[in-house]
């Protein structure tokens, strides 16, 4: 047991991390709610009922959806794209899918490569895409679930303004539904270019995030 | 609540029907209870603020309610999003909020006014 925690430690970290802060968002967003509920001379409602609606929801998606966009742009655009001096990075010279050699696929299949990355073909290229391909899909699923939660929020909100509900199409067109999602995606963004340009002159003792200390500034792809 | 369960899972739906019924029916009760001539039975349907509304100018809200002109007519549609409702009638239209006690008017004898909120006889 104690060598399970040891191993997976940072995963478990940051895995009770995210229970607490959702069930702190949820317990805060009550308050919250409520308290907007009876500003507009409406009754409150429950922590259960909070959490089952269309506000809890779109809140905990929009956050979502922006996260998955950011890991699934980073996995993909350091394939081709490099920032020298950036331990984030590939080395200059190194753009692209690289070959079979640097990826261990083909004559270079090491006997303990996953199965998938044996078997070649169709499951050979699935599975080179494997991670991007998740990113993606949970990145589709949160934004298509923003749009809908979103919806829904959006309709209450009008409704309580004496105003008419809109479809989904005209929602997903809506000044609410960016300024939901670019206010996020604006965050990650800034956040990413803060990562790969401070680490190149930055360092954090210890974290393979960032180069060794004594590392030149113009070394790139090295982690410490 | 019933709203986003029902969105989320089905995609693109309102609430169930079952409680845009139970809006519509509300919306029809207050109307009725006001071509009745039954104030008091007409206010205990309208949210306390919108019951307050109706007694601006000193009048109590059974009284001043019943001079009120809503044209109403027949339910032509009902649409609910989280606690909120709007029941379109013929001639005019209501919003109504859920309380735990059931629904209650919020807003009836409403006219569409372009982008803005709606213009209604009684709002609160």
């Amino acid at each position: 047991m104690r060598g399970f925690v040891k191993d997976n430690a940072l995963s478990l970290f940051f895995l009770v991390l995210f229970l607490l802060s959702l069930a702190g968002q949820s317990v805060a967003g009550t308050a919250d709610y409520n308290a907007r509920l009876l500003a507009e001379g409406g009754s409150t409602v429950s922590w259960a009922e909070y959490v089952t609606s269309s506000d809890f929801a779109v809140d905990v998606a929009e956050n979502w959806q922006s996260e998955y966009l950011q890991f699934l742009l980073f996995i993909l655009a350091t394939v081709w794209l490099v920032q020298r001096g950036s331990p984030e990075s590939k080395e200059p010279g190194k753009e692209g899918r690289e070959s079979d050699h640097d990826q261990q696929v083909g004559r270079y299949i090491e006997p303990d490569s996953p199965s998938w990355a044996k078997a070649g073909g169709w499951r050979l290229k699935l599975y080179g895409n494997s991670l991007g391909l998740l990113m993606g899909l949970i990145f589709v699923l949160s934004w298509l679930a923003q749009s809908v939660a979103g919806r829904a929020a959006y309709n209450a909100e009008q409704l309580s303004q004496l105003q008419d509900p809109v479809s989904w199409g005209e929602y997903v067109a809506s000044a609410d539904f960016w300024n939901r999602t670019l206010q996020n995606w604006q965050s990650e963004f800034l956040a990413v270019l803060s990562m790969v340009v401070l680490a190149i002159y930055l360092r954090q003792r210890g974290s393979p995030e960032s180069k060794p200390i004594g590392a030149a500034h113009k070394a790139t792809g090295v982690e410490g | 609540m019933c709203a986003a369960a029902v969105a989320l899972i089905t995609g693109l739906t309102g609430c169930a029907s079952a409680e845009e019924g139970a809006a519509g029916q509300a919306a029809q009760r207050f109307y009725s209870a006001i071509s009745a001539g039954q104030g008091d039975r007409a206010c205990a349907l309208l949210t306390p603020r919108a019951a307050e509304s109706v007694e601006s100018g000193g009048e109590a809200c059974a009284r001043a309610v019943t001079t009120l002109v809503m044209p109403g007519g027949e339910v032509r549609g009902a649409e609910v999003w989280g606690d909120e409702a709007q029941v379109r009638l013929v001639r005019d239209t209501v919003f109504l909020h859920r309380f735990p006690q059931g629904w209650l008017v919020r807003a009836a004898g409403c006219r569409p006014h372009g982008e803005l909120p709606y213009d209604c006889e009684v709002e609160g």
